[in-house]
């Protein structure tokens, strides 16, 4: 993980910099394609060389958002900035940004080395300064016994690397990637969102991913922004976005959660939560809540614990149970445990001893208990 | 449907079009093609020799004895014939041109229409058909001649003075094969543009393009298959035209198909005309061969 890459990245969080400029802004930006609100009135700020996701299903107006600083589509209303540039009015063409198209838009009559070479000839560079440059793309992307070959006698894997060399062969300052692993398979995809970053820290660029899968983005991105209906609903980074989400839709969109609705009957550091069917929640939070308030509370399925007795050392949150169904997918279990009040929490047990699993069974009375500060008080 | 079966099955299915172009292309054409071996003659056919059945194999020996390529020698004597091939593959490289010209911004203008609107301009490209096309033809004359529609109206906005005269020239042949065989142009080519995506010339701007070269560097490349298709369903039948020049054009409009017609119904002269056709066909299966080859690239590339 990305996490593990060192202090550069650890400290790279020009966003918490009061004093930072974003690379890329987006204020007041508004796109209507008819009655249709594509983009709603959304402001956003890029940092130079950030990693930076758009997350969200589809339709969310992610990719309008790319199309928008790209210069494929002019916003409604609102203001684009690209280095402090207002982006009104320029043409692609004259945009210093580059993209990688989701379905890689390789021009089929050219070979991989002419497609890689194509944007440097628009630019008229020097034949030998061209030459060298795609010789340096070509091997960036371990691509360089391909050179002659035409996209169409090329695997997915390899179409998806020469799209990325040709985006990134003029060196743009911003590299727009729309769905770039879309269309890979499961182990290649996740190889390559690896090589994404390298090639990301390496070149020092600033990229700006859309993609729907959110795994993808937490592997990838510094920051990620969640998208739905042209409106961002947070913009923070993974592990925020995951421990902390704002609101339910985050939440759940983001991994898997255990949603329990209740209302507040003690507020304070330490948050009492009563939910309908009488469970009673005692979590620490940060969240501003007044009693009789009502609030979802989130937890994360591998924060909960799984034992088939009551545990003795805490009585706090501690709920018992039915199991319900039974997940097994080899580095972990997942328990559906039916509450008494018809709930069902979801919970994840890392298997970290072969064949030492509780034996849990069907329909086996299953106590599940978290820590005060296992989830989050959500009021939207 | 067992195995051998279904191999017998195919054999037999490939079978149907080996049948069809017998029947229909090399028989008719052995037939013409040994009429243009024979001579003239004041008889029923106009021809000698003539091979009765009756006679048996020394009958058949006879008449292909007397088989000879004196017409062929003959079309090589009269510089009126190379002169009307001359002529008519000019005339069907230049309006296979204009026609070029006029079809591929229409061709270009339907793919990047609206969706919902592009069957109804497909619609309007395939419209005349329904009309005969003699009848079109005749409609043109009402057009183009001295007192006809169009020298009305531009004298009536007072662009000329005396009317133009267009009809009976080459340029009324042209205006009519463009105007006949616009829709085997503009179809293949949009085709192909249709098929194309859109995302290319989205890439190439945001390589650096400008929407013009764009155009030059991926859109036309990518067409070439529909704009060859094209050229070729324009220029093949435009050889041997005959309605149009005869129609349209005047008495100097030189074309082969008129030369033919000339031959075979006003001289009677079958065995010259059989040899004119199969030099006409002869001059028109080098571009066939050629389109085969474009399409076979066109498929190659589109696997």
């Amino acid at each position: 993980m990305k996490k593990s890459l060192g202090s550069i990245r650890k400290s790279f969080a020009p966003w918490l910099d009061p004093k930072a400029e974003p690379h890329i802004s987006f204020a007041d930006v508004t796109k209507k394609f008819g009655d249709f609100v594509a983009v709603d009135n959304l402001s956003l700020g890029v940092y130079g060389r950030e990693f930076f996701a758009l997350l969200g299903a589809s339709g969310c107006g992610k990719s309008t958002l790319l199309r928008m600083l790209a210069g494929f589509e002019e916003p409604t209303s609102g203001v684009i900035t690209l280095d402090g540039q207002d982006m009104h009015g320029i043409p692609p063409y004259r945009r210093p940004v580059n993209m990688m198209f989701q379905s890689y838009a390789l021009f089929p009559h050219m070979t991989v080395e002419k497609n890689i070479a194509f944007g440097l000839k628009q630019d008229r560079m020097a034949r030998s300064e061209l030459d060298a440059r795609v010789d340096e793309m070509l091997k960036l992307v371990k691509l360089d016994q391909f050179r002659g070959r035409k996209p169409d006698q090329l695997s997915g894997g390899q179409r998806q690397r020469v799209a990325l060399a040709r985006s990134l062969a003029k060196k743009p300052k911003v590299l727009l990637l729309d769905e770039p692993l879309g269309a890979l398979d499961k182990k290649l995809r996740e190889e390559t969102q690896f090589e994404l970053v390298d090639v990301q820290q390496d070149l020092g660029m600033t990229f700006i991913v859309v993609t729907h899968d959110q795994e993808e983005a937490m592997t990838m991105a510094d920051r990620i922004a969640v998208m739905k209906e042209g409106k961002i609903l947070q913009v923070a980074t993974p592990e925020e976005v995951y421990e902390a989400p704002a609101s339910r839709f985050v939440a759940d969109f983001i991994g898997s959660v255990n949603m329990l609705e209740g209302v507040v009957s003690k507020p304070g550091g330490t948050t009492v939560i009563e939910t309908q069917s009488g469970l009673v929640i005692r979590t620490k939070t940060d969240q501003e809540t007044a009693e009789n308030d009502k609030v979802w509370f989130a937890v994360r399925p591998e924060k909960l614990r799984v034992a088939s007795k009551k545990p003795k050392t805490t009585s706090v949150n501690t709920i018992d149970g039915e199991i319900w169904d039974i997940a097994y997918l080899g580095d972990m279990t997942t328990f559906h445990i039916r509450l008494d009040g018809g709930q069902i929490l979801k919970a994840s047990v890392i298997n970290d001893a072969r064949l030492a699993q509780e034996q849990l069974t069907w329909h086996d009375r299953a106590w599940v208990s978290f820590a005060e500060d296992a989830g989050v008080v959500l009021t939207a | 449907m067992n195995r051998p079966l279904s191999q017998l099955f195919n054999r037999l299915v490939i079978v149907v079009p080996y049948l069809w172009l017998l029947a229909l292309f090399l028989i008719p054409f052995v037939i013409v093609f040994k009429i243009s071996l024979s001579q003239p003659a004041t008889a029923m056919p106009p021809y000698v020799p003539t091979f009765e059945p009756s006679e048996g194999l020394a009958g058949l020996w006879t008449s292909l004895k007397a088989f000879s390529f004196d017409n062929y020698i003959w079309l090589t004597e009269d510089a009126l014939y190379f002169n009307a091939y001359v002529s008519s593959v000019f005339i069907a490289g230049v309006s296979t041109f204009l026609t070029l010209l006029v079809g591929f911004p229409l061709a270009y203008g339907m793919a990047r229409a609206p969706t919902s609107l592009r069957p109804l301009l497909l619609m309007l490209v395939i419209l005349p058909f329904w009309t005969s096309f003699l009848i079109r033809v005749y409609a043109w004359i009402g057009i183009l001649k001295p007192e006809g529609l169009l020298n009305q109206l531009l004298m009536a906005i007072g662009v000329i003075n005396e009317p133009l005269i267009i009809l009976n020239t080459d340029t009324a042949v042209y205006i009519g094969i463009v105007y006949s065989y616009l829709p085997f142009m503009v179809l293949p080519i949009y085709s192909t543009l249709e098929k194309m995506d859109y995302s290319l010339i989205e890439a190439a701007q945001d390589l650096g393009c400008r929407p013009v070269t764009a155009f030059w560097k991926i859109t036309f490349p990518l067409s070439v298959p529909g704009v060859v298709a094209g050229c070729m369903l324009v220029f093949i039948p435009a050889v041997g035209e005959f309605v149009i020049p005869d129609l349209l054009g005047g008495s100097r409009t030189l074309m082969i198909g008129k030369t033919l017609w000339v031959e075979f119904f006003s001289n009677r002269d079958w065995p010259v005309s059989s040899a004119v056709a199969v030099v006409l066909l002869l001059i028109l299966v080098v571009p066939i061969v050629l389109f085969q080859q474009a399409q076979a690239r066109a498929q190659e590339a589109g696997k």
